[in-house]
């Protein structure tokens, strides 16, 4: 909650201090606001105090993806300078939006009333519409933001006609009555309830971009400026998968039969489409956007297994989704600073000049494929035991030959960056300040996927 | 009785202006149909005993966003007649999928229970005082950070419709 | 349902004494017709082209700008209907709000979007 505050007063201050014209203080401001937020956020570890009438719960749920999304966040603005070194003027207005967007994101995790929900998406997603058309002169990504608001504000319909729903059936949008409710009325479910709770899933799994509501993200990942949509694919996706996720736990858990089917078809037809769909794809931003869609039909799993406390096992997979995520992406806006393509061919040989940077992005790579010991291995694992352990073994067997389809298209920047070697491209301007991130990224990945434990049994 | 016969004329021309948003050829008069429906749809504010909502109604969307609407259309010289048509098998497959959202909610809504509200309380929440005595006080935190969703709009607006030096 | 019907008798009046005005107007005036009525100026230079245009996009802004405050406004009404019994608290929720958007004003104003080239 005070996270929130103070994110929001950092992001007013470098509003105005872009509009007087101040360059340097701007990006110093954010890299003291957010740690600060972070401390904050993590000083009410369990307290689960709740704020204005359970309007707002920090319990170590939303106190976890709330440290995952402040983090990423910093790690999305340590590349900001790298990104936007030819633009001159301040970028106030990127850098307050994109605070904005996190503000609505802190609040999609910790809502414990639907109408906070429904605030916090519409605030998280009216500032990445924004942002995914900030390079104003690019058609791309004007079309980006164009096709990202048209369907993004029908998802919110969809949303919203079944929160409208969920309350003419429950008489309320707090999540413990709501929970009373379908407690009390275990047998003889309304229909008004299951139709409602239709429309919110569909309105949920747009926001997290899986199928079948998944069309807008690759071409909005692709045609947005590469750092927004680094920031898309991690901060935005936890968020909506946090959201939804705890909206069925503490709402919906026991009416899992009307809607375990539905999510378990959406699950199957994202990791089948996510993981094929990217098999095809030259270039890289295109492919970690379908890659992002499979991601989040193996993320699903956790809410359809969300009996077994698949809680920890999200968080789990959350970071590491998210900094696999983030390495990959900072490597691909280096290689397309040096290449201007984000083809696989420009990956040809890197490794011959840039060993950090080829280092960083197989590590990332293959924690995103699952091979072990890495980080993104010891999430799957302990998501499909989850998964199996709820018996959903089609589910699993699925989700593990999506898995294995994932690894070939993961391998190949990774083959074309060693085996390649004649054919290299020059050296990528290894001076700026970086290579400290990739090794704290990589060090993560490999650490975590040591002790997945330790995350999984936080919360 | 009267209430119900001012109910079905006001259903009756929500649907009709709401169909005609889609088939008019002109842009504009699919703006002005718009307007009509929320004219319309204000009615049955009223009737459900929300006037402040049937107010908020009019002077926003009827008024303000309309303009915008209006502006919108302007501003890309929209007044072009038959330039929107999609191919015969656009409008096919688009209608079955809107025909198969509606039959589910037709289906579930053939299924709904009718209840009264219990808490007579709840039929005067529409008043303004009513209204803003929840705001302010159980709703509050979501109305102080729809300030912020206002400011981000702010400035996303201020971001792409300022006119660039270069 | 009285208040009801009083408002039906109220909004079929407004409909009839309209409809009768414009009625009688037609049928009791007179009717002359020349082209040169149609002009947009009667005595002036002859316009040429249609007026269907293409508006500056400078507009839009300030609509949207109006638009904020618009429902800035809306939300003050239900406020001050209870000011009293809100109290200091009240207050200061309002305060917080219009500081906020106020900030939003500010910022339009500093970038030069509320002057007009």
């Amino acid at each position: 909650m005070y996270a929130i505050i103070t994110i929001s007063i950092v992001a007013i201050i470098v509003l105005f201090l872009g509009a007087i014209q101040k360059k340097t203080p701007l990006l110093p401001i954010i890299f003291v606001g957010l740690p600060v937020a972070f401390i904050i956020n993590l000083l009410g570890w369990n307290q689960s105090i709740h704020y204005y009438n359970e309007m707002y719960i920090a319990d170590n749920f939303s106190i976890a993806f709330n440290a995952v999304l402040i983090f990423t966040t910093l790690l999305v603005f340590i590349f900001a300078p790298v990104y936007y070194k030819p633009v001159k003027r301040p970028l106030e207005d990127i850098y307050a939006l994109i605070l904005f967007a996190l503000i609505g994101a802190l609040t999609m995790t910790g809502f414990g009333n639907i109408l906070m929900l429904f605030v916090g998406i519409e605030t998280m997603s009216l500032s990445l519409y924004i942002l995914a058309g900030s390079k104003k002169f690019d058609p791309n990504s004007n079309e980006a933001a164009m096709k990202y608001f048209l369907t993004g504000s029908f998802a919110s319909g969809f949303l919203l006609f079944g929160i409208a729903l969920i309350y003419g059936a429950c008489g309320s949008m707090n999540l413990e009555t709501i929970k009373e409710f379908v407690v009390a009325h275990h047998n003889n479910i309304p229909a008004m309830l299951n139709i409602g709770l239709l429309l919110v899933a569909i309105g949920m799994t747009f926001k997290i971009g899986a199928a079948p509501f998944h069309f807008w993200a690759p071409d909005v990942y692709e045609g947005s400026p590469t750092l927004i949509t680094t920031f898309m694919a991690t901060v935005g996706k936890v968020a909506a998968i946090a959201a939804f996720f705890r909206l069925m736990s503490s709402s919906f858990s026991d009416m899992e039969s009307s809607w375990v089917v539905t999510l378990t078809i959406f699950a199957i037809a994202t990791i089948l489409i996510g993981n094929l769909s990217a098999f095809y794809q030259d270039n890289v931003k295109r492919m970690f956007a379908y890659s992002g869609i499979a991601h989040a039909g193996y993320m699903l799993i956790a809410i359809i297994a969300l009996k077994q406390q698949a809680a920890g096992v999200l968080l789990l997979y959350s970071i590491s989704y998210t900094i696999a995520t983030i390495t990959a992406f900072a490597v691909l806006i280096l290689v397309r600073e040096e290449t201007g393509t984000f083809s696989i061919n420009a990956f040809k040989g890197l490794a011959k000049h840039n060993p950090t940077e080829a280092f960083a992005m197989t590590i990332a790579m293959l924690s995103l494929a699952g091979i072990p010991p890495l980080v993104g291995f010891a999430a799957k694992y302990n998501l499909f035991i989850a998964a199996i352990e709820q018996g959903h073994l089609p589910l699993v067997i699925v989700a593990i030959v999506g898995s294995m389809i994932s690894v070939y298209y993961y391998i190949r920047p990774v083959v074309a960056m060693y085996f390649n070697l004649p054919s290299a491209t020059s050296a990528i301007d290894s001076s700026s300040n970086y290579k400290k991130q990739i090794f704290l990224a990589a060090f993560l990945m490999i650490v975590l996927g040591l002790i997945p434990g330790v995350i999984i049994n936080l919360i | 009785m009267l209430s119900l016969y001012v109910f079905f004329f006001l259903s009756a021309v929500t649907l009709v202006s709401a169909v005609m948003v889609l088939l008019s050829k002109k842009p504009i008069h699919s703006v002005l149909y718009l307007t009509l429906t929320f004219f319309t749809l204000a009615g049955h504010y009223i009737m459900l005993n929300a006037q402040f909502l049937a107010v908020v109604h009019i002077i926003v969307y009827a008024g303000a966003i309309m303009v915008l609407f209006l502006f919108t259309v302007m501003l890309l010289n929209l007044n072009i007649e038959g330039e929107f048509q999609k191919s015969t098998v656009m409008k096919f497959v688009a209608a079955i999928a809107g025909g198969m959202i509606f039959l589910v909610l037709i289906g579930t809504l053939k299924s709904f229970d009718v209840t009264t509200v219990g808490d007579p309380s709840m039929t005067q929440i529409g008043l303004v005082k009513n209204l803003g005595k929840t705001l302010y006080s159980q709703y509050l935190m979501p109305f102080e950070l729809s300030s912020i969703l206002f400011l981000s709009a702010m400035v996303g607006a201020v971001m792409l419709g300022k006119k660039d030096k270069n | 349902m009285s208040s009801l019907s009083l408002f039906l008798t109220v909004f079929l009046t407004g409909i009839v004494l309209v409809v009768a005005g414009l009625g009688i107007a037609i049928l009791l005036a007179p009717k002359s017709f020349n082209l040169q009525k149609g002009e947009p100026y009667e005595c002036g230079i002859i316009t040429h082209g249609t007026s269907w245009m293409q508006f500056k996009a400078g507009y839009y802004l300030y609509a949207i700008l109006y638009l904020m405050f618009d429902v800035e406004t809306i939300f003050l009404f239900p406020w001050a209907t209870i000011v009293r019994d809100l109290g200091y608290q009240g207050l200061y929720s309002i305060l917080f709000f219009i500081v906020i958007l106020g900030l939003g004003l500010a910022y339009a104003w500093k970038k030069n979007v509320l002057k007009w080239d």
